[in-house]
């Protein structure tokens, strides 16, 4: 299931992510693929490790510390900010937002992962179509 | 009017003098032209008719200045008491020259006019004083507030001006509209109200729930309420709109909250069914081969009830929504053989753990439907986890999908296990609704089919059951394909959003699922 992903060897994923088992599952199953993962907790400190740096993919949960989500997400959208963005956000949480929210995220967002709703290996899957 | 009849003999007397005087000029100069000069006849006549015209011209100007120059002065005043004009003077009534004691009188009178226009004007304003002052207005527990024709605030009762933390001066004589940030649920709004009432009736009443109060200032608060209006045209005191709030603001933030505390819960129950699953798959690759077959099946097993309980949290979050009216639904266009084979092939371990097999049979020439995949995984791992849960003994279910006679497609899920009494299947979609029969032998919610009855409907399908007891049920259920999707249902171009049953990714090209 995971053959795809050998040739994406050098694909670098930014997880910000608070639950560090969720965390933990995340990064081992992205790095069996190949990826090169960081996991950052921190929502404040996540979004300067995507301004400072090129990821290909950033994972981004919504309720975590310092800055929410919905802030990280709109802070590297906004081009003052961060100028120069080349990676897909893709939103993985498990709060149903509200009507609107969604309609923010699907606006400003790559893609939306219900957390639960799938397995690391099925995120594997999932980001592998991601080109 | 003494004056009056006097200015008039006056005026009579004057015109009187003054023809005497012209004609007394005429024969004077005609007696000294023919007697005393000696003029021959047409030269008399000639300058006589010259004088005949010249005179007039002479005395009419201030013939005229006599009867005008009262006029202008009272002309004047008019003006000088005019609300509107600003920049004409008071009449100097000592340059009166004719008339004087007739146009200081009218003038007076102008006076008194304007006075007493005043006096109204204040006596309105009194009258919204007398509210201010009135008890039962003032101590009514209820924000209350009084307009006037021109939609401006009179009054505010105590109730009201702590309801918006301002004061009196803050509020009255303002605009209601510009002072009251009112959002109203539909285009029914208060101004529209009041502009249908004007003019259509002379008294009216009208309630609106749910208005939204946005009160600004430094800490900018939002309340909810219920407003009701009554209206009277004729209310001689100029009180012509009253408004009454009712604060619902905890009632409705309540209902708002619903769904939050339901969310939340949800988020609360998912963060861990995330790691169980994550820990269950990670056990499951790492031990690969090293388990016994038992053991193996035991992983298999908390799998598939990770699995499950993942099924039942989106189902309670479901039923949350549509209980709120927050289900919304995105129907794209969709191949339904592929998302029926990705469905059936993610639950099929849930079928072989209990030694079911799960069969599927899916007529290839089926069209594109109109669905919303996420809800549709939903349906479809309901009347799975249900054909599974009354399979009994029957070991087989199969999954079958057809064009139907009617143009559409059709999906059923057939099991051969303990089947449906027919007493209980016309309630076996209803909420909570579970049958007695089985109730203790096989555990559920009773939201399942609840669940799935709610999202066929809003995709526009039909959903039914066939079952007779001891033999198994079958749940059926239709789609509309695509093409025959009102308008207004379709969701094609939503930024390319290609979307799962577990979520959504952008852009067609990069996806292949």
């Amino acid at each position: 299931m995971e053959d795809a992903s050998n040739t994406q060897t050098s694909k670098k994923i930014l997880c910000i992510e608070d639950e560090l088992f969720i965390g933990e599952l995340y990064s081992r199953a992205l790095k069996k693929a190949g990826y090169d993962v960081t996991v950052e907790p921190d929502g404040q400190k996540g979004l300067e490790l995507a301004q400072t740096n090129q990821f290909d993919i950033i994972l981004l949960d919504l309720m975590i510390p310092t800055i929410t989500g919905i802030d990280v997400l709109h802070q590297l959208r906004d081009k003052n900010k961060t100028p120069e963005l080349k990676a897909k956000i893709i939103i993985t949480t498990n709060l149903e937002q509200r009507e609107e929210v969604k309609a923010d995220i699907e606006h400003q967002a790559d893609g939306y992962i219900v957390k639960a709703n799938i397995t690391p290996r099925e995120l594997v899957d999932f980001l592998n179509n991601i080109q | 009017m003494d004056h009056l009849q006097q200015f008039i003999k006056r005026g009579k007397l004057y015109a009187y003098i003054l023809i005497v005087l012209i004609n007394f000029v005429l024969i004077a100069s005609w007696w000294v032209i023919s007697q005393i000069l000696h003029l021959p006849s047409p030269v008399v006549l000639s300058i006589l008719f010259i004088l005949a015209i010249a005179l007039p011209l002479i005395v009419v100007p201030l013939v005229s200045t006599i009867f005008v120059q009262p006029l202008t002065f009272v002309w004047q005043a008019i003006l000088y008491m005019a609300p509107e004009t600003t920049s004409v003077p008071a009449p100097e009534l000592h340059k009166v020259r004719y008339a004087r004691e007739l146009v200081t009188n009218l003038v007076n009178h102008v006076y008194q006019l304007a006075d007493a226009s005043k006096h109204v004007a204040k006596t309105v304003n009194k009258e919204a004083e007398g509210l201010h002052n009135n008890f039962i207005a003032n101590s009514l527990p209820l924000p209350l507030m009084v307009l006037d024709k021109h939609e401006t605030i009179l009054f505010a009762n105590t109730a009201m001006l702590h309801y918006l933390g301002q004061s009196e001066e803050d509020v009255v004589n303002q605009s209601v509209y510009s002072h009251l940030d009112l959002s109203f649920e539909t285009d029914d709004t208060l101004d529209t109200w009041l502009k249908h009432a004007k003019s259509k009736h002379v008294a009216t009443s009208k309630t609106w729930e749910r208005v939204r109060l946005t009160i600004r200032g430094d800490k900018p608060t939002i309340k909810l309420l219920d407003l009701v209006a009554y209206y009277n045209k004729s209310n001689p005191a100029g009180y012509e709109t009253m408004l009454v709030c009712f604060d619902r603001t905890k009632t409705y933030a309540q209902d708002e909250q619903a769904i939050n505390f339901v969310a939340l819960a949800v988020h609360e129950l998912r963060t861990p069914l995330t790691m169980l699953r994550g820990y269950i798959e990670a056990l499951d690759e790492e031990l690969k081969g090293k388990l016994n077959d038992e053991l193996s099946g035991f992983l298999q097993k908390t799998q598939v009830a990770a699995g499950q309980l993942a099924t039942f949290v989106n189902n309670i979050l479901n039923v949350a929504r549509i209980e709120d009216d927050h289900m919304v639904l995105k129907l794209q266009k969709e191949n339904w053989q592929e998302v029926l084979n990705t469905a059936i092939n993610e639950l099929r371990p849930r079928a072989q753990v209990r030694g079911i097999d799960l069969k599927l049979n899916i007529a290839d020439d089926l069209p594109e439907v109109g669905a919303d995949r996420v809800s549709l995984y939903e349906v479809i791992s309901n009347l799975i986890d249900n054909a599974i849960k009354y399979s009994g003994q029957g070991k087989e279910i199969i999954v079958s999908a057809k064009l139907s006679k009617d143009g559409l497609v059709e999906t059923t899920i057939e099991d051969h296990g303990v089947g449906i009494p027919a007493s209980a299947i016309p309630r076996v979609f209803d909420k909570f609704y579970r049958d007695h029969h089985n109730r203790s032998q096989i555990g559920g919610s009773g939201l399942g089919l609840y669940l799935c009855k709610t999202i066929i409907k809003a995709h526009g399908g039909n959903i039914w059951v066939h079952s007779k007891e001891g033999e198994g049920s079958t749940f059926g259920f239709t789609l509309l394909p695509y093409s025959e999707l009102a308008d207004e249902l379709k969701n094609e171009d939503n930024e390319g959003i290609v979307r799962n049953a577990h979520g959504w990714i952008k852009n067609h090209s990069l996806y292949r699922g």
